[in-house]
């Protein structure tokens, strides 16, 4: 595992608050660019676009941690975070790097590539504007759900770690075991795909099912295929050579034309027109089009009033009933007005009175942030200590807008799909760039298939 | 990590694969509930207790663990026996490993490896039925036959009535105050980083005794009764903390009927939900009393001072109340917003305060982290996310009802909390539980929001139950 740590060591410190603290030099960031896991006794933290590839951790529960600390960091960190656990707070030791590798540092990668996987089912950038493609939720679950199972030993509790939970995955994202099996049987036969990562991961998912006494028709015939290695379906196998056979495995939610949706208010003058941020903090997974394009704005003179109306392109995968969002207007930093939004077409848009002159001089600066009411979390105290003493603007406004995360996190999701769409993307883990996910796989192949199928 | 060595050497031949995780570590069960209460038994062997061991306990660890190889592969042998059997019989109640475990180590130490010739099959068949219904009858379905009779429940309702109107002995009643002082000494001294058997949880012990010589469980009891204020150090809370959803609560009714969707207010639960959250919890349920005797004892508990019959237990309600009110999900205090309003002092905090509040900061972080925030800023478009948002600002009442379901099904099972340390843990467990809570229900919340769409996918699990 080169680069491990970096060869830098690791810094454990006894925190004020008593937890015993791993930091890893990492750079902070904003949440996005954080695959975090739960597991017995600490959080665990990796940077998603960093080159680290031990995690930060916080251990809250230093005698349960023993069980895979070691095995992550190393006899000498476990034995360091078992020193300090029984001394004042304020006090660090440095830990050389890791010992030679050994089964330990497997671990370490298992839990990078579970952590990145729960990262990617929360964040990644999706975009019909940007031409990334989705990642199948339920293909991406069922491979956590193995991964989950190669780390057990990170995990004692599920009542206490929800990522800790084989059972449920499996129970959640079992619709795409079927094709899983068939996509197995069929890169078997023909000798290509990723076979020794889906053999793998079906392996795991059959051991974790029956470790976890998970039953059902799915799990049963997972098992009788791994038996008998015989395809059940040998008619339906040839198709799945090609990346549309793969699609068609993999139903995905179908044709998009990104249509505008009609005007809202025909007529009026346009004064000033231009584009919002798109702060991904500020809305759960899977509704506005993460693009950095997706929200527009036009203000408009009608009769003695002004209109704003506000457009954000919808995720592929948003609701489309009853959910409402909100756009978050202000003009040179004045109070905010919302506009309500709704789902119209391929679009969430709303329209409401702004109050600002007649004509609007040129250069004024209109701020219009997207957001799901009650979900627009705080400013995060790590990035800026000294905000929100008052109960103030959102995450979106305060100047540091994250826009350039936001491309490293595109341009990673990319590198990723390339590497992806490699005709060999199995093999093993190569840090600090975990292999392609099998739903990554599936999202490159698809998409090179062509956008007009 | 000595373990995990002496594993692999043992599962060097193999065979030991049904306990093991993938890696060939042995899985996390098989050593909480195997290999440390079986094999190593830290409590005969204090010098193999510690998380570290020096060259000579590592040698002992390791020849246990080897003498005990044979039946360790037998164990495992057995546990795939019951596996399938559990399968053939159609069961899928419960983790096969929790269930199985330590049986299929007694089996392997009676038997030694399953042999078909021994009737190996049959073993495995009636272990696997009889730990389905282990149980014993005591069961939410016994519930409700036995309060279905309608003479019955009259004559319950008279038994109720009578014992909610008998007079508690109280000792002075009027000593909130140093309860309120006494609850925070234990408080602090308890959760002290680094307290482990020094001179702050001798102090935390005394006080602890303290409250417990001076029925301070059983004065807040009469405080909930008579509907006192001021019990907390802030005018605007009730005695009862949210126990209930009235300013003094009303007699339990007998009930015939529950759902954990709907439960009301822990002082407000009929008798029959009061034993429905009992006997949902699956562990433990063969430490209870039979039904009729459940009942029986319920009557006079849920009339008794906070619902519990033992003293320890509501001096515990007292240490969590005093811990509820300081609580601070939000960070709201951190950031000068006093969650209590400019002007009154809040509750001076004790380090079990420091530990938990700093705990909800780092989950703050890890839930932006997960995409599952809730805005601290109230926005009336926000609905359940909102709502939820709102609990937070009144953490006590989540803590005290997790609180107060946790220790009447301890006082269910006579199992008393003796002192301060053993308090401070379910105290503690209580305050993950609530964050945990908090954690499942914006994530139910937020499933509930997307998934009104074309591709729309089930909400997995979380069912409410009802009887």
């Amino acid at each position: 595992m080169p680069g491990a740590g970096g060869g830098t060591g690791v810094r454990v410190t006894r925190a004020a608050d008593g937890t015993v603290q791993i930091a890893v030099p990492a750079a902070p960031g904003p949440a996005f660019v954080r695959a975090v896991l739960d597991v017995a006794g600490a959080v665990l933290t990796w940077p998603v676009l960093g080159t680290a590839a031990l995690p930060a951790a916080e251990v809250h529960d230093p005698g349960r941690a023993q069980q895979w600390l070691w095995a992550v960091y190393g006899e000498r960190t476990a034995a360091a975070v078992h020193a300090l656990a029984a001394v004042p707070p304020g006090v660090s030791v440095d830990v050389a790097p890791p010992e030679s590798p050994e089964s330990e540092t497997a671990l370490a990668g298992y839990a990078a590539r579970l952590a990145l996987g729960h990262w990617a089912a929360r964040w990644w950038p999706a975009s019909y504007t940007d031409g990334i493609p989705a990642l199948e939720p339920d293909l991406l679950g069922m491979e956590l759900a193995a991964l989950t199972h190669r780390c057990q030993q990170l995990f004692d509790d599920p009542e206490d770690q929800p990522d800790g939970d084989p059972a449920e995955l499996l129970e959640t994202h079992q619709a795409a075991l079927d094709s899983l099996v068939r996509w197995w049987q069929a890169a078997r036969e023909s000798a290509s795909g990723p076979v020794r990562q889906l053999d793998g991961v079906l392996r795991l998912i059959d051991d974790a099912a029956d470790c976890a006494g998970v039953a059902g028709d799915a799990v049963r015939r997972l098992r009788s295929a791994l038996e008998t290695g015989a395809p059940y379906d040998p008619r339906g196998s040839h198709e799945l050579r090609t990346p549309l056979g793969l699609g068609s495995l993999f139903a995905r939610s179908g044709g998009y034309a990104l249509a505008a949706g009609e005007r809202l208010v025909p007529g009026g003058r346009v004064i000033a027109r231009g584009s919002g941020t798109n702060d991904w903090r500020r809305y759960p997974p899977g509704f506005v089009d993460p693009s950095e394009s997706a929200v527009s704005w036009t203000v408009s003179a009608v009769g003695a009033g002004r209109v704003i109306e506000v457009e954000a392109v919808a995720d592929v995968a948003a609701p489309v009933g009853g959910v409402r969002l909100a756009a978050e207007v202000r003009v040179e930093g004045g109070p905010p007005t919302l506009v309500s939004l709704a789902r119209r077409g391929d679009v969430w848009a709303g329209r409401a009175d702004l109050d600002v002159p007649a004509s609007l001089p040129p250069r004024t600066r209109v701020e219009v942030g997207v957001l799901l009411p009650g979900f627009d979390p705080d400013p995060d105290p790590e990035l800026d200590p000294e905000a929100d003493t008052e109960p103030g603007p959102g995450p979106g406004t305060d100047g540091a807008d994250g826009r350039a995360d936001r491309d490293a996190v595109r341009a990673l999701a990319r590198h990723r799909l390339a590497a992806a769409a490699l005709p060999e993307p199995q093999g093993t883990y190569p840090q600090p760039f975990p292999a392609p996910f099998l739903a990554e796989i599936v999202a490159a192949a698809t998409a090179d298939a062509g956008e007009d199928f | 990590m000595v373990i995990d060595r002496a594993w692999r050497g043992l599962g060097a031949r193999s065979g030991l694969e049904s306990l093991s995780g993938p890696g060939g570590a042995p899985l996390t069960r098989t050593v909480k509930l195997i290999v440390l209460p079986l094999i190593i038994r830290p409590a005969l062997r204090p010098e193999l207790a510690a998380d570290f061991l020096g060259a000579g306990e590592t040698a002992q660890l390791d020849s246990l663990m080897r003498e005990s190889g044979a039946l360790l592969h037998a164990t495992a042998q057995w546990f795939t026996v019951l596996k399938k059997t559990r399968r053939a019989l159609g069961i899928t109640a419960g983790n096969p490993q929790d269930l199985y475990f330590q049986r299929c180590f007694e089996l392997a130490t009676e038997h030694g490896p399953p042999a078909a010739s021994a009737g190996a099959d049959t073993v495995a068949r009636s272990v696997v039925e009889d730990i389905a219904d282990a149980g014993g009858g005591r069961t939410v379905e016994a519930l409700k036959e036995y309060l279905d009779d309608a003479d019955r429940r009259t004559r319950l309702d008279a038994r109720l009535a009578a014992a909610w109107d008998t007079r508690w002995a109280v000792p002075n009643a009027d000593a909130g105050e140093s309860a309120f002082h006494l609850a925070a000494e234990v408080l602090d001294a308890v959760a002290r980083p680094g307290s482990g058997t020094d001179v702050g949880t001798d102090a935390g012990s005394s006080a602890c005794s303290a409250m417990l010589a001076a029925g301070h469980g059983s004065r807040l009891g009469q405080a909930v009764r008579t509907g006192t204020d001021g019990v907390w150090g802030r005018a605007d809370l009730p005695a009862h903390l949210g126990l209930s959803a009235h300013p003094v609560p009303n007699r339990p009714e007998v009930g015939h009927g529950a759902s954990t969707a709907t439960l009301p207010a822990p002082f407000d639960r009929t008798l029959f939900e009061r034993l429905f959250t009992v006997l949902q919890a699956s562990a433990h349920r063969e430490e209870l009393p039979a039904v009729p005797e459940l009942v029986r004892r319920e009557v006079g508990r849920s009339c008794a001072p906070l619902g519990l019959y033992d003293e320890s237990l509501r001096v515990a309600v007292v240490l969590g109340g005093r811990l509820a009110v300081g609580l601070d999900p939000l960070g709201l205090d951190q950031r000068g917003h006093h969650p209590l309003g400019p002007g009154e002092t809040e509750p001076g905090r004790t380090a079990a305060h420091r530990i938990v509040n700093s705990r909800w900061q780092r989950e703050a972080s890890v839930l932006r982290a997960r995409r599952m925030t809730v805005s601290s800023r109230p926005d009336p478009d926000g609905g359940q996310l909102s709502a939820l948002a709102q609990d937070l600002r009144t953490p006590w009442v989540a803590y005290m009802r997790r609180l107060w379901v946790r220790l009447h099904g301890r006082d269910v099972r006579d199992a008393a909390l003796p002192d301060a340390a053993s308090a401070w843990t379910v105290l503690d467990g209580v305050a993950r539980s609530v964050m945990m809570d908090h954690r499942a229900r914006v994530r139910t919340a937020l499933r509930a929001l997307s998934t009104s769409t074309a591709t729309a996918r089930v909400a997995a699990a979380h069912e409410p139950r009802s009887a």
